[in-house]
């Protein structure tokens, strides 16, 4: 095992064990009042009594999927055997991932209110700090499993046989599938339970009864406030652990399979590159969050200013230690692997600054939209929707021009279809670059949430006006680090989805080899075929020839049948979601109209609403609402695959991810602008609160909850996940396709 | 249990009750079994300042007594009709405005003092009648043009609020006027501008009647009740005293929507 790969496991445990000392360093802080902590007990529990329900479920499909998984293994040997056990710690430790992160933001809250109450600062290093705590958690917990799964996979497959690295890799890549899984339950599950209440909390309390944002009489205030740590904190940690392994891991699959050729020892550094880069890039983000703290009445701008010390302070360092690291490890095409890595960090940084251009109210875009609010709801809507449409050509471009140059650099500065498996490796390692910090920028986007509950228990608590300016300021900067948190997290999952698809051929490779281990010949749909007995003649097959025997071109009608279901499935899944909070925003709204009829004394302030009734609504409604669109998400490709078979699937991973992408970049700035435009009217625009302008802004932001916080963020899972179980389920594809 | 009298404004009433002014409030703002809600304003009565007023206070001792189960009685209607004009000034104790969420601010009358510096007004008339006014007088100066009988458009007693302006106040073409929330700020600008241009005339009516509740957060100096013998005051608290002393209240009250 080449010396640089215990680099990974080393950084594992140094991000787990920082982790652990910021956990225990925020714990030591008072949580303040008595009133102070009885609030932040109502959300731990509510949130804690969420994932109980939520992992109640997960757990299920979990282990049903994982004994489909073992009969298609050790039954109809289509599958490799460690399949069903890598896509079951995938679920676990993306499900550990986002339950340390909410269990400690639901800590932090009342301690980050009640720092607030010394200084700044303090609030600040409390905030960020728990926000490292998910960040750290989830480098830690990601390269601890991808660490263990390869030391396991090699000391099983040995690494002189380049065809068993590659088996290797592959093998590891489905561990990410049990992640997608997780992740999809917690991002859907978690949109879908945070906007019911939000949306809930709003019509009725804000709207019907008059009461203010987080004001305690509103008995889905606390549901509102669980809702902000189970999506945004865990739902958004598992959903980034799973594109943080699945990234390394496709570029560890795309690396074995572009110097499959080269020597075992060239091969081995190409696998663990990707590895040594994110470990390297969890030490620096340890480093990263030391940078951030402020001083006393610090602007929102040198808030900003030092969220982004830590941020691009780390980004600096791993641009220039990736080189050392690299050119140390004896890396061939040294330069240009390094400039693809770089790509990457830049495409990630374009898309986090476009995405905070599209939706912060600094910038023009949000700006035109609270002057369209003027004009009334409909004006809002329309501008919302066409500054949000806009909004995904900066992104897009940015990760095609991404992709086309860490493609053009990592194939040896070529666009030649010879070196097309270095070439994708480049991408692969793009990806790595951008979410290799994934450490401390999770951290800014965790802190969000844990400041915006911060600043909900200090309005509840009733502390004095200048400890609620301190928690403002927290809590804007976190709207707009979650912002670019989103585009961060959007970028990774299309450039993850590209390195995915050609991970995908990789696994029909092997999937045939368990065809022709079974002594059938294997016939192409070209007509071609291989003989079981020249598995060598399979694994000389370059991508562009397994691409011309499959009849991967755009005028074969399954590729198309699969583009378009792709592209439909994107909005179909939208649609679902979106309906979804619907439904349990209405059932939210019965139950909070009749908590206000039936307990006397809530709105005097006598009486406690029933606040757990609430969470038990939203989770149930959450739980129901999101198994349609898992199931949905889950079949698609199995389903495709059945029919049409590898093209089908390439066809379906193509228009699922081109639009998916475009469809969540749109939906999640389409919202966040939204949001953003009332806040711009609140702060004293066009009329301020209270004007037909903020009026029509409020329906603006009411429309934009499921787009920003349920079904954008959704969709990227969707995509991750289709690519994940396509690969996963690969050799069933082959063996079965019908047409 | 003690039987409060209370003076409405929207609408306006003379009502009865044994609830104390902020369960008053809250009652009359979102109902009793919270199926509505609504901002409410009224006064406290001291019902020994009524003097020989055409009221029927015998029916408030008769019939404002608790319900047979121990609980107060809420409200008793007295007078729904010239119930205002019926009250003196000086029994006007107490001035509440309950938001849509019925938390309420109580303010304290105070004697008018003249502030010089402004010459150019806006009147939101909240009882008798509603209309929104441009103006060149001073609220006594006002109130006094609203309640003389040498005009023959005129009310026996008056309760108007002094709204905020903001740099309309002595620019009517000032550009930066993002913090007022009034519906067609082109209308009021003519209004003020007419005013300007024609320095006999007092007043120019910029709304008919009130559409919206009003945003308390627009309230500027106060409210103000005049009739031909003087006028009251009951200046709110400032800005940073609502913030820190009146938090509850003053959140709701930038809350409403002002429908």
């Amino acid at each position: 095992m080449p010396a640089w790969f215990w680099l990974v496991p080393v950084a594992s445990i140094v991000a787990l064990g920082a982790a652990y000392g910021f956990f225990r360093q925020m714990m030591k802080e008072s949580e303040g009042t008595e009133t102070m902590a009885r609030i932040a007990a109502h959300v731990r529990a509510g949130a804690i009594a969420y994932l109980k329900q939520q992992y109640k479920v997960v757990g299920i499909v979990l282990v049903s999927l994982t004994l489909v998984f073992c009969v298609l293994a050790y039954v109809f040997h289509m599958q490799n055997p460690w399949v069903p056990f890598a896509f079951l710690t995938g679920g676990l430790f993306s499900g550990l991932a986002g339950f340390i992160g909410m269990r400690t933001a639901t800590y932090a809250s009342a301690r980050t209110a009640n720092a607030a109450r010394q200084s700044l600062n303090h609030g600040l290093r409390v905030a960020f700090r728990s926000g490292a705590v998910m960040g750290l958690t989830v480098v830690g917990l990601g390269l601890l499993d991808i660490a263990i799964w390869f030391l396991v996979l090699t000391r099983y497959y040995g690494t002189d046989d380049a065809q068993q690295v590659v088996v290797i890799t592959t093998t590891m890549l489905t561990f990410g599938m049990g992640a997608a899984v997780q992740s999809l339950f917690a991002r859907v599950g978690g949109g879908i339970f945070t906007k019911a209440a939000d949306v809930g909390a709003d019509l009725v309390g804000k709207i019907e009864a008059g009461i203010p944002e987080d004001d305690p009489r509103n008995p889905a205030t606390i549901a509102d406030n669980v809702g902000d740590n189970v999506g945004d904190v865990a739902g958004m940690g598992a959903d980034l652990y799973e594109s943080y392994v699945g990234v390394i891991l496709a570029s560890a699959a795309l690396g074995a399979a572009a110097y499959l050729t080269s020597g075992a020892e060239i091969q081995l550094k190409a696998v663990i590159a990707p590895m040594v880069i994110g470990a390297l890039g969890s030490l620096l983000s340890v480093i990263g969050v030391f940078l951030v703290s402020t001083k006393e009445g610090a602007t929102p701008k040198q808030l900003l200013a030092s969220l982004g010390r830590g941020v691009n302070g780390s980004a600096v360092m791993i641009a220039v230690t990736s080189l050392l690291v690299l050119a140390m490890m004896g890396m061939p095409n040294l330069w240009g692997l390094w400039l693809a890595l770089i790509v990457g960090l830049l495409t990630g940084i374009t898309i986090g600054r476009a995405a905070e251009y599209f939706t912060s109210q600094g910038y023009k875009p949000t700006m035109r939209i609270a002057g369209a609010a003027k004009t009334g709801p409909a004006t809002v809507i329309i501008g919302g929707i066409g500054e949000g449409m806009m909004s995904v050509a900066i992104p897009v471009l940015a990760v095609v021009s991404g992709t086309g140059l860490a493609y053009f650099f990592g194939s040896g500065y070529s666009f030649g279809t010879d070196t097309m498996s270095l070439g994708l490796y480049g991408i692969g390692m793009a990806a790595v670059g951008m979410l290799s910090t994934l450490g401390i920028t999770l951290a800014t986007d965790a802190y969000g949430p844990i400041a915006d509950n911060a600043g909900g228990n200090a309005e509840m608590s009733g502390l004095p006006p200048e400890v609620r300016e301190r928690t403002d300021a927290l809590d804007s900067l976190g709207n707009t680090t979650a912002a670019t948190g989103k585009g961060f997290a959007i970028g990774s999952a299309a450039l993850t989805g590209i390195a995915l698809l050609a991970s995908y051929i990789e696994e029909v490779k092997i999937g045939i080899s368990h065809v022709l281990d079974r002594g059938v010949d294997y016939v192409f749909p070209d007509g071609s075929s291989i003989a079981s007995t020249a598995v060598e003649q399979l694994e000389g097959l370059s991508l562009m020839e397994m691409m011309t025997r499959y009849e991967v071109v755009l005028i074969n009608p399954k590729v198309i049948i699969g583009m378009f279901s792709g592209a439909m499935l994107a909005f179909l899944f939208s649609g679902i979601t979106m309906k979804a909070v619907g439904r349990a925003a209405g059932l939210m709204v019965d139950e909070v109209r009749r908590q206000f009829r039936d307990i006397p004394g809530i709105m005097s302030g006598d009486a406690e609403p029933d606040y757990a009734r609430c969470v038990s609504i939203s989770t149930k409604a959450a739980q129901h609402e999101m198994m349609f669109p898992s199931i949905l998400a889950i079949s698609a490709p199995v389903v495709i695959g059945l029919i049409f078979g590898v093209p089908g699937v390439l066809g379906l991973l193509a228009g699922a991810g081109a639009a998916g992408f475009s469809l969540s970049m749109f939906m999640a700035n389409t919202g966040g602008a939204w949001d953003n435009a009332k806040k711009y009217i609140e702060e004293g625009h066009h009329g301020g609160k209270g004007s037909k302008a903020h009026e029509a802004a409020v329906i603006g932001d009411t429309v934009g909850d499921p787009f920003k916080d349920t079904s954008g963020p959704g969709l990227n899972i969707l995509v991750k996940l289709m690519s994940m179980e396509a690969i996963v389920v690969a050799g069933f594809t082959v063996a079965v396709s019908l047409v | 249990m003690t039987t409060y009298l209370y003076l409405s404004l929207i609408p306006e009433a003379l009502i009865a009750s044994m609830l104390p002014p902020d369960d008053f409030g809250l009652y009359y703002a979102i109902g009793s079994a919270k199926r509505s809600h609504g901002q409410a304003i009224f006064f406290s009565v001291d019902r020994s300042k009524l003097g020989d007023a055409d009221l029927p206070l015998e029916d408030a001792d008769a019939r404002c007594v608790a319900h047979a189960d121990g609980s107060p009685k809420r409200s008793l209607y007295l007078s729904i009709y010239r119930a205002l004009e019926r009250v003196p000034r000086e029994a006007l104790t107490a001035l509440h405005l309950a938001t849509d969420d019925g938390r309420v601010l109580t303010v304290e009358p105070q004697e008018f003092i003249e502030d010089g510096e402004d010459r150019t007004h806006l009147y939101q008339e909240l009882c008798p009648v509603t209309p929104r006014i441009v103006s060149a007088l001073n609220p006594a100066e006002f109130a006094e043009f609203l309640t003389g009988a040498q005009s023959n458009v005129h009310v026996p007693r008056i309760v108007f609020a002094e709204l905020t302006l903001g740099n309309l106040k002595n620019d009517p073409d000032h550009q930066d006027v993002d913090n007022l929330p009034y519906p067609n700020i082109g209308h009021l600008r003519d209004c003020l501008r007419e005013l300007a241009a024609a320095p006999d005339k007092a007043t120019k009516t910029v709304l008919r009647q009130m559409t919206q509740e009003v945003l308390f957060r627009t309230i500027r100096n106060g409210v103000f009740v005049g009739d031909p013998t003087g006028i009251t005051s009951f200046p709110l608290p400032s800005q940073d005293a609502l913030e820190r002393e009146h938090r509850a209240w003053w959140r709701s009250a930038q809350s409403t929507f002002g429908q």
